[in-house]
């Protein structure tokens, strides 16, 4: 049986081709003005790469904010239950999952079946998500992929306010100018995210087998300062940005076998 | 004797059939669910009164009646005083009348109606040692045995003042404390001992000023005397004894989750209790109340207060708005 | 619209025409978005009741009902507007006067109110108070006095705010609810704001009117409480529907409202008998709780519920937008003046589960209101729906979500503003959770 689960964050689309229950291709776009053409051609170039054909598949699955401008006839999903369903599958022992995207932070509670118990989104602001590293990154003049590493070299912790991504911009400019080392900026920037991600996890209730999933999972610096704040070692499964797709892609083979 | 006792069940039948009647009555034409209940307890205070009547026209002893009405009250509390008491229905018919002349009633402050409550073994203990108090200044011999005599069916009977309330209006007897009108015998509670404990003269003044402040009171306070009445206590205090938590079989019950505290029960509640309200559930401890139910019967949410005979729901409380509500 | 001279305190001046383009825009955007939300409605049901007909023609705020108040002006009738649902509405009708409720729903004119008070402020206020400023809202302009009862900051400041332009009469409410002196407190600011009214109408509130007044409620609270019965069961009536029936009592005439929504019932009652469900009874059967849902504009949430992907149907909520509003029949136990006006008194202080109030087990008539419905509607999950802003809502939450947690039913929190631009992450919430229900009905 073959599935496609497709993942329409709103920076980038990823598209993941289940075959029986593995994985045998993925890919990723920029989502651009697009996101439908970006999402087809990731699709193509996943399923190039199981080589298989469109007319193979047996099911779409869409999940992510823009679900609804998927290409192909498809079912759509909600993005918890897509991290759930795929961080179960992932990680068994996984029951509360996190997922910080670019614009959106959400924090899911599942049964060991994969099947959401609760969850919890970041409120209308993007200083719990990935966009809050991009702009501090340009602020400090960093790039993006430097900030985490820069980080890790810090000796103490500066704290900044991550109420908002203005408010904190602004914050960081006053550490600029109270002439604060690069990587201690950059580990407040961090540290501020993981306060705002772990209030969230904590209104879930916190249990030891967290796992962090999304785009921002794949950064080490904000890993670092969310195990700090947790006071344990967050699970990171391999392609945490696919974990979204996966879940669509597994969500979509039990549609087909339940016959839906 | 045969003639008699064939005039006697002849009698009874036709009572509990006139009580029947009544009943079925109220039950059919009644369709108000907000009044019904209060209009089936006044047929029953009606054929409670037609019965005690009738009881009191044989020589019977009192006591006899005092027993029977404490192992009821064992059972069900205070249900005698909500539904059968004679008294409580002179005060109920004032009532009435009050309402009918558009009247307010007047309420105790809280604190005084459950001091007048706990007062009520007070008063009991002193209608108690009144007699015992008289026995001893009397100048006898004191001996056991004719002490014994004397309270228990001498002149200063102790369970008398139980069971004056008991007494109703119209008395098939005539003595001191009756008038005598067009051939009845009117009769008033507690008015042949308020004679009898004191010497006759000033014990007619007395009684009529009795009459009048209990008369006055119950039209003003509802259900005045029943707030304070020593015969409550007999009948209330066996359930404050531990080994006796499962009685009385017939209580109020209160669902919690049920409740929106909307203040209903606490407001129409004759005798102020102030335990339906405030009770966090479960079954409705205070022997303040008499179980009349009409805070059952007023409670405008479904199954929130249940009057409850042993696990059986008797009565619940209901949407009383399902029928047109007029009064 | 008679302009006042007096030196306003808060609202700003504003050109007159300024105004008037303002309050044309806004309500042509209004019509549209009441003629909208009621064809999304007929079309979520396909065959809706006939009876619903009438309750869309008094959904139309700038309608049928604006033109009788109007007409029942000119025939000397005074118009007593109120903000909560603590104003003793069967008073006003006993002074033959005509109660309506003049909360705000429009997102547009919370706009307007920014220029007032800060963006913190819970938006049912900054819009009430832009509505004011462009005299948009029919009700509000038509309302010779207000009852504002204070129970909440916002509307605290609000009486002030409007009382630049409308004579307001403030209630003040005690915050501890199960004290006797609370109570007697309240009797006596019911008592003084009959008062109020009887001067102000020039009618006497006499005892058989009152008895009337109160009569007229109770067949509306009961063929209210036959509607949430018919509630119960499978679904017979969209939770919009029954929402916009429940909201329009607050603006419409009580005895026509009863009457209409009578014959809603039987319609339904018929449907039942046949089995006729408006949605398969398999979808996930929601409460709503929280803050209020004014019609037209903040009605984003149940339309996203029940139309959403897994669709979800709404059976209860607890809003005082909703089935608060007629919930608790009034009890009186002799029909004395006396006992008539305390019997008011507690019915609109004591049985209300705002979370204004605290008693010393804290709000909990709320969470056994909550607990109740959820049993007898048998409701699989909660929304806890907050307009930013609500304090007391919000802050509530966590023990709603606590006591719900015990019975483990779900509880989301769902927090908005008056904006249509959130509607699609709301949808991703709620889509979200409805799957959630659904997941757990199919274990």
């Amino acid at each position: 049986m073959i599935t496609v689960g497709m993942d329409l964050g709103t920076q980038r689309v990823k598209a993941v081709v289940l075959k029986d229950g593995q994985v045998v291709g993925r890919s990723q776009a920029f989502a651009g003005f697009d996101p439908t053409k970006a999402t087809e051609q990731a699709v193509a170039e996943a399923l190039t790469q199981a080589n298989l054909k469109l007319s193979d598949v047996q099911h779409f699955a869409a999940t992510g904010s823009a679900m609804d401008m998927a290409p192909y006839e498809h079912s759509t999903v909600s993005m918890m239950s897509a991290d759930a369903k795929a961080g179960v599958s992932l990680i068994p022992t996984a029951r509360t999952i996190i997922d910080v995207g670019a614009e959106e932070a959400r924090a899911v509670r599942c049964d060991e079946r994969g099947v959401m118990a609760d969850f919890v989104v970041n409120e209308r602001c993007a200083a719990g998500a990935g966009a809050f590293i991009e702009a501090m990154a340009r602020a400090l003049e960093v790039k993006l992929e430097d900030m985490g590493p820069l980080s890790l070299k810090a000796e103490r912790a500066s704290p900044i306010n991550a109420s908002c991504v203005i408010f904190g911009e602004s914050d960081v400019v006053s550490l600029i100018h109270r002439q604060e080392s690069k990587p201690e900026i950059c580990r407040a920037v961090f540290d501020a995210m993981a306060d705002r991600v772990s209030s969230m996890i904590h209104r879930l209730g916190v249990n030891p087998d967290v796992v962090l999933v999304g785009g921002v999972a794949k950064d080490v610096g904000f890993v670092a300062s969310l195990n700090r704040k947790l006071g344990l070692t967050v699970k990171i499964p391999e392609y945490p940005d696919y974990v979204g797709a996966l879940g669509a892609a597994l969500i979509a083979a039990g549609r087909v076998k339940g016959g839906a | 004797m045969a003639g008699e006792i064939i005039g006697d069940i002849l009698r009874l039948t036709v009572l509990a059939g006139l009580g029947v009647a009544g009943i079925a009555a109220v039950l059919l034409w009644k369709k108000n669910l907000a009044t019904r209940v209060t209009f089936l307890r006044f047929v029953i205070q009606a054929v409670s009164f037609a019965a005690l009547f009738y009881v009191f026209s044989y020589t019977i002893p009192l006591l006899y009646v005092l027993i029977f009405v404490f192992v009821l009250s064992l059972f069900l509390g205070r249900f005698f005083c909500g539904w059968l008491c004679p008294f409580a229905l002179i005060m109920d018919l004032e009532s009435l009348l009050r309402r009918a002349l558009k009247i307010r009633y007047r309420l105790i402050p809280d604190r005084f109606n459950v001091a007048l409550h706990k007062s009520r073994y007070v008063i009991m203990l002193v209608f108690l040692l009144v007699p015992v108090a008289l026995f001893v200044f009397e100048p006898k011999e004191i001996m056991v045995s004719p002490m014994m005599a004397e309270l228990l069916a001498g002149h200063y009977r102790i369970y008398n003042v139980l069971i004056d309330p008991m007494i109703p209006f119209i008395v098939p007897w005539s003595n001191v404390a009756t008038v005598n009108l067009a051939g009845v015998n009117f009769a008033y509670p507690y008015g042949l001992d308020i004679v009898t404990f004191t010497n006759e003269q000033i014990g007619l003044y007395l009684m009529a000023a009795f009459v009048a402040v209990t008369l006055i009171g119950a039209f003003l306070i509802r259900r005045v005397w029943c707030r304070f009445c020593p015969t409550g206590v007999s009948l209330a205090a066996i359930n404050q004894f531990k080994g006796f938590k499962a009685l009385p079989l017939l209580y109020v019950e209160k669902d919690e989750k049920k409740c929106t505290k909307c203040g209903v029960c606490k407001r129409v509640c004759t005798v102020q209790v102030n335990e339906v309200y405030e009770q966090k559930g479960g079954k409705i401890g205070t022997s303040q109340c008499m179980l009349c139910s009409r805070c059952v019967e007023m409670c405008p949410y479904e199954d929130a207060l249940k009057l409850k005979l042993g696990n059986k729901t008797v009565f619940r409380s209901r949407n009383w708005l399902k029928q047109p509500n007029t009064d | 619209m008679k302009e006042t001279t007096v030196e306003r305190k808060y609202l700003p001046e504003m050109q007159q025409k300024e105004m008037d383009e303002l309050r044309n825009t806004v309500k042509v955007a209004s019509e549209k978005i009441i003629a909208d939300n009621i064809a999304r409605m007929k079309k979520a049901d396909p065959h809706r009741p006939d009876a619903m007909k009438y309750f869309d023609d008094i959904a139309n705020l700038f309608g049928k009902r604006q033109q009788e108040i109007e007409a029942e002006k000119a025939k000397g009738k005074k118009v007593i507007g109120y903000m909560c649902l603590f104003a003793p509405t069967e008073l006003i009708t006993a002074a033959d006067a005509i109660p309506v409720r003049v909360n705000s729903g429009w997102y547009d004119t919370s706009k307007l109110g920014d220029r007032v008070v800060p963006v913190e402020v819970c938006p049912v206020i900054r819009s009430t108070i832009g509505a004011k400023m462009i005299q948009l809202s029919p009700f509000l302009e038509q309302s010779d006095a207000l009852i504002s009862v204070l129970t909440c900051d916002g509307m605290t400041k609000l009486s002030e705010i409007l009382s630049d332009q409308k004579t307001i009469w403030g209630m003040n409410v005690p915050r501890v609810k199960d004290s006797t002196h609370s109570l007697r407190f309240w009797s006596d600011e019911i008592k003084q704001m009959k008062t109020q009214i009887e001067t102000f109408t020039g009618n006497k509130i006499d005892r058989k009117k009152l008895k009337e007044s109160i009569e007229v409620s109770h067949r509306a609270t009961k063929v209210f409480r036959r509607l949430q019965e018919l509630r119960k069961g499978n679904p017979v009536i969209m939770g919009r529907d029954a929402m916009l029936v429940n909201q329009a009592y607050s603006w419409d005439d009580k005895v026509r409202w009863t009457e209409n929504a009578e014959k809603l019932c039987n319609e339904l009652e018929a449907r039942a008998a046949k089995k006729d469900w408006v949605v398969s009874p398999d979808i996930p059967r929601v409460m709503v709780t929280g803050t209020p849902m004014f019609w037209p504009d903040n009605w984003k949430l149940p339309t996203l519920v029940e139309e959403g992907n897994p669709q979800g149907i709404i059976v209860a909520d607890e809003q005082c937008s909703g089935e608060r509003i007629l919930n608790d029949p009034i009890g009186v136990d002799e029909w004395s003046m006396d006992d008539m006006l305390n019997a008011i008194s507690e019915r609109y202080l004591m049985a209300s589960t705002c979370p204004c109030f605290t008693s010393k087990d804290g709000n909990e008539d709320r969470i056994n209101w909550l607990i109740t419905k959820i049993k007898d509607w048998n409701i699989q999950g909660v929304i806890y729906y907050v307009i930013r802003g609500c304090m007391l809502y919000a802050m509530e939450y966590s023990r709603v979500k606590k006591a719900l947690d015990k019975i483990n039913v779900p509880v989301y929190y769902l927090d908005t503003e008056y904006t249509r631009e959130d509607v699609g992450q709301m949808k991703t919430r709620v889509e979200a959770f409805l799957e959630m229900l659904n997941a757990r009905v199919d274990f």
